[in-house]
């Protein structure tokens, strides 16, 4: 029986029936990371020791077995737990011990999740392969020439390997969607506001958001049913009434208006992502869906937009890496060269590169003409979205136009930025999304179909989605 | 030309030589990219920066617990008992 | 130089006086051990997010209110980006387009009459940690950091410059911290912080505004007003020898009473000001204002109208007696009691005030209530004591917590009334001071006052003085 081959439904099934322990599952994480991890590195450290005794310590528990009880669960270094060092993949966070955890760390620990230990990622979840991280890269596992995607590519990867049973990462422009999409493996980023960012490493405030990785839709919404709900460490976390996310799934999607917009096909998309989308569009007709055109008329906008959006909330953001309190420092002899040395050597070119760009945009003389600007179109980009829901349930796209690409292949920056042009949109508008495996290309790799659902109608978007991904599966038998 | 000198200032970055010629030039590339955004007309558009939903809620008056030293020390070394030390401010 | 025109602005930083921090719930106790009130969120730990107090809320609302400024139903929070070793985000979240309060004003009484001071603004904001320069600033190698005023709540107030002298300035933050201390809403200590002020001042001839210098780190109200004093005299003497004003920012040397610019280099300003993401817009409904509103007790200057008009007392006393909101009310609790404002006036503002600054109390620490003033008040009219010993008794009580009845039992200080017994001190003071008794049968009448005053000392002020100058005045007309 290999475990880690489970869905946390399955895995939690041999928990319960006493035929595995959570020791036992455990071991078999670890065992497994031994193995895979000299290959794909998705691993920056490994709580072993913590996660042992854990392990032990539930063992123990006979009642109030949580939702994820005994589940080995890995999450992304930009997520505080408490006194271990957090990094969000960035030189000058090392030596950060945590002193609290983050609340979606909470929350996984009061179900019973065993956290196996943290991963990969861009530095400050900037960038779209993982090859940003200040400390190696992390191979994708479907072919480890190829990258993960990014950032939260050591997530999307210890999934597929079946290093863990699922993940948290976080999505600010496209971060969990993006890697799933590369590393065939399915990644949901909720409605802003829906999972609390009290314990996140802030990239850009106003569009991170935390999501998971999992091997299949049904765990996603058992992860979502964990990590969401109003927080009041949180001030932009959203007051619902708590539900079972999984309610709507396996129930048929005939009449679903599912949207496919008129402006994607002005981009260069590699032909068998194209060709997936058609199948995906006809598999979801063949259940009875109705498929609708509608059109973003400022779809083209979404990257200009969100580079300058998230720069300059990100240039604000790091600038507490000062090392004065903790992380690295490197003393000058001055206050000022102090901060210079601490900050020049301790971020990565990307991250320096996007802090400058916040920082200009946000300057005299150019607040108006990038921020403010940019502002206002994130506001049209958004009304297009709205206006399109009043004809439709769901979006579907692709989640990138092309699939993986090799490692140190992509140098130009603003190539690199290209690979979120169909994510960055849902993120400005704070829509939740799903990207799930659809089919691979010729070179084996995997492709990822996005579905956008509406403002907090995360239980559709998951009842499409998994619609699609079973309605797939007969499609390729 | 963007002036990087300045934001570097501005962002507390020393960048070499190098580095400096390298993201100068990403820079003019990004920035030149974000000319397309000329052409969308915003007049009358509320500028989108809180999202859906959001609705500020107060906190109550009430003390809670701190951070011991213990948690800031494994961090940074306290000095003079537990103040934090920096380099002077100013200073040649 | 009576011709150069003073413009002044006040920037004022207000602490309010809530248990917690404006985004975190660690304690605002004033000269707790360093870095011992601090969280992860007010030291600007990686991950951490802001969530607003609602004192903060109450008390800017309260304050705003107060000092007649429209409360905005919406208001939103910006950063203000820099790096400085005390601001551990790099940014200090404050508010910046929409403030929660905008245009009032306050009027003050001047010694050239009223003056109305308009507010611009009030807004609500986090404060910094504290640096601390041991040894001379330039000398000592490292600066130490204190981080428990981080995330203290201010209230910034700032006025439009349309203060004119260093007395208005000076009269407005008096009067400023009598309002905030009688809403509750601040201690207004600022040898603690909890006030700060930085001034802008120009002077100019004509209509146009001349160079604005901005003074920074005063300490003290009085500091606030020698340095404008010395400020006004500076500029207008460089621009009278035909000099220029240079736009800077300068301090006071306490020493000297000299401004002087400020040593530390103007840094490149740019505060890259953007809205909070983290913060959605801060709403208040119409009854909750109104609530607000409803909780606001009279203030100093309406007070000191109404005790002026109402008790006919004079600015002066009205004035002290309002500064409080304490010592109002323990004024207008007694003169309900006693029915005699004046009086009442005069032996607080004489013997109490004398002996709340002796000894450094609090007006609600004496045991000298409302019912002895009364009892006080009847021992006068009923001629047991007369004014003079009054206030013996008075000072006497507050001092050893006895009643005015003991007092004056105790220490026979019983009036002497019997008109035999003054007869006959009357009669030695005559024997014993024949050169003013004859000036007086001279017809040099005003040694009368004198004589008076033997005669009371003789009987240590007992002796009813309506009785002597009577009987005094019968005795040496008898003489003639």
């Amino acid at each position: 029986m290999d475990l880690l081959n489970s869905s946390i439904k399955e895995l939690t099934a041999h928990l319960k029936s006493g035929k595995v322990s959570v020791k036992e599952a455990t071991e078999a994480a670890l065992t497994r990371i031994e193995k895979t991890e000299p290959k794909i590195k998705a691993f920056i450290r490994l709580h072993k020791d913590e996660a042992i005794k854990r392990a032990e310590e539930l063992d123990k528990k006979k009642e109030k077995r949580g939702a994820l009880f005994g589940i080995p669960i890995a999450i992304k270094d930009n997520m505080n737990l408490k006194d271990t060092e957090t990094t969000a993949g960035s030189k000058i966070l090392q030596g950060y011990i945590s002193p609290y955890n983050a609340t979606v760390v909470e929350k996984l620990k009061n179900e019973g999740a065993v956290i196996i230990g943290k991963t990969n990622m861009d530095e400050f979840a900037m960038g779209s392969s993982t090859e940003n991280s200040a400390f190696f890269n992390t191979h994708n596992p479907v072919n480890t020439e190829y990258v993960p995607g990014g950032s939260s590519g050591g997530s999307a990867a210890a999934v597929k390997s079946n290093e863990v049973i699922a993940a948290l990462g976080s999505d600010t422009g496209g971060s969990i969607r993006e890697p799933a999409a590369f590393c065939g493996v399915v990644g949901l980023k909720p409605t802003y506001g829906r999972v609390s960012r009290y314990g996140l490493i802030a990239f850009a405030s106003s569009l991170d958001q935390i999501g998971p990785f999992a091997k299949n839709v049904e765990d996603s919404a058992i992860m979502l049913n964990v990590i969401t709900g109003f927080d009041n460490h949180d001030e932009t976390s959203v007051q619902k009434n708590k539900q079972d996310f999984t309610h709507l799934l396996g129930k048929e999607i005939k009449r679903k208006k599912i949207g496919i917009i008129k402006e994607v096909s002005n981009f260069d998309i590699q032909e068998e992502v194209e060709d997936s989308l058609q199948a995906s569009i006809d598999v979801l007709k063949d259940m009875g869906a109705e498929v609708v055109e509608i059109s973003l008329p400022h779809l083209k906008y979404a990257l200009p937009t969100y580079y300058i959006v998230a720069p300059a909330e990100a240039s604000a953001n790091l600038s507490r890496f000062d090392g004065v309190r903790y992380g690295l420092v490197e003393e000058g002899k001055n206050l000022k060269e102090t901060y210079e040395k601490t900050r020049t050597t301790g971020f990565g070119t990307e991250v320096k590169r996007r802090i400058l760009i916040g920082t200009f945009t946000l300057s005299a003389g150019y607040y108006d003409a990038y921020y403010l600007k940019a502002s206002r179109i994130r506001r049209l980009i958004e009304q297009d979205f709205e206006k399109a829901f009043e004809k439709i349930d769901a979006l579907i796209l692709p989640t990138t136009a092309r699939t993986a690409f090799k490692l140190g292949e992509i140098s130009n920056p603003l190539e690199m930025y290209m690979n979120d042009i169909f994510t960055i949109p849902v993120s400005l508008a704070g829509l939740p999304a799903i990207s799930i495996p659809y089919g691979n290309d010729r070179k084996g790799l995997p492709i990822g179909m996005q579905i956008v659902g509406k403002w907090f109608k995360e239980d559709e978007l998951l009842q499409i989605a998994s619609a699609l991904e079973n309605g797939g599966k007969n499609e390729q038998l | 030309m963007i002036d990087i000198k300045k934001y570097e200032k501005l962002s507390a970055l020393s960048l070499n030589p190098e580095e400096e010629e390298k993201i100068s030039k990403d820079l003019e590339d990004i920035i030149g990219y974000f000319g397309t955004l000329k052409e969308v007309d915003t007049e009358n558009v509320e500028p989108y920066v809180y999202t859906r939903g959001a609705k500020l809620f107060l906190r109550k008056d009430v003390k809670g617990k701190s951070l011991g030293k213990e948690a800031l020390t494994k961090n940074r070394e306290l000095f003079k008992g537990s103040f934090y030390r920096v380099k002077k401010i100013m200073g040649e | 130089m009576n011709s150069y025109k003073p413009t002044i602005g006040l920037e004022i930083h207000v602490q309010l006086a809530t248990k917690t921090k404006i985004f975190c719930n660690c304690s605002t106790e004033f000269g707790a051990e360093p870095n011992t009130n601090v969280c992860p969120i007010c030291m600007g730990m990686p991950g951490t997010l802001p969530v607003l107090n609602e004192k903060v809320v109450e008390y800017g609302t309260k304050l705003g209110l107060a000092l007649n400024m429209t409360i905005n139903k919406t208001s939103t929070f910006y950063r203000k980006n820099y790096f400085y070793p005390d601001l551990p985000k790099g940014y200090q979240i404050t508010q910046y387009t929409i403030p929660i309060a905008s245009n009032g004003f306050l009027e003050v009484n001047t010694t050239n009459g009223k003056k109305k001071i308009h507010i611009l603004r009030g807004h609500i904001e986090e404060d910094s940690g504290k640096s601390i320069h041991t040894g001379d600033i330039t000398e000592s190698q490292y600066s130490y950091i204190d981080f428990n005023r981080s995330g203290i709540p201010l209230m910034e107030i700032v006025t439009y410059p349309d203060i004119e002298t260093a007395e208005q300035a000076y009269e407005f933050l008096v009067l400023l911290r009598k309002t905030v201390r009688y809403l509750g809403v601040s201690n207004g200590d600022m040898e603690k912080g909890a006030l700060r002020c930085d001034v802008n001042i120009s002077v100019s001839k004509g209509k146009e505004l001349g160079t604005k210098v901005e003074i920074k780190n005063l300490n003290s109200f009085r500091s606030v007003r020698r340095a404008l004093e010395f400020e006004i005299k500076r500029q207008v003497e460089t621009l009278e020898k035909g000099g220029t004003i240079i736009q800077e920012t300068r301090h006071l040397d306490e020493r000297t009473g000299e401004t002087k610019p400020m040593r530390v280099k103007e840094e490149l300003n740019d505060y890259r000001y953007f809205p909070e993401p983290d913060l959605p817009p801060l709403v208040l409904t119409d009854k909750y204002i109104e609530k607000i509103r409803n909780t606001i007790p009279e203030l100093p200057g309406n007070k000191e109208e109404r005790f002026i008009k109402e008790f006919g007392i004079n600015r002066e006393y009205a004035h002290e007696l309002a500064s409080s909101e304490k010592i109002a009310d323990y004024f207008e609790n007694t003169v309900q009691v006693t029915g005699k404002p004046k009086e009442t006036a005069n032996y607080i503002m004489v013997i109490i005030m004398s002996y709340l600054n002796e000894k450094g109390k609090k007006i609600d620490q004496i045991t000298f209530k409302a019912e002895h003033f009364k009892e006080l008040f009847e021992l006068i009219d009923n001629g047991t004591i007369s004014k003079n010993i009054a206030k013996k008794v008075l000072d006497d009580s507050l001092r050893n917590g006895k009643s005015p009845k003991t007092i004056v039992r105790e220490e026979g200080l019983v009036q002497i009334t019997d008109t035999d017994a003054i007869e006959s001190v009357i009669n030695e003071i005559i024997e014993e001071n024949p050169k003013p008794v004859s000036q007086f049968l001279n017809g040099k009448t005003q040694v009368i006052g004198f004589l008076v005053g033997q005669i009371m000392k003789k009987t240590k002020g007992r002796a009813n003085p309506k009785i002597v100058s009577k009987k005094l005045i019968e005795k040496l007309n008898s003489m003639k």
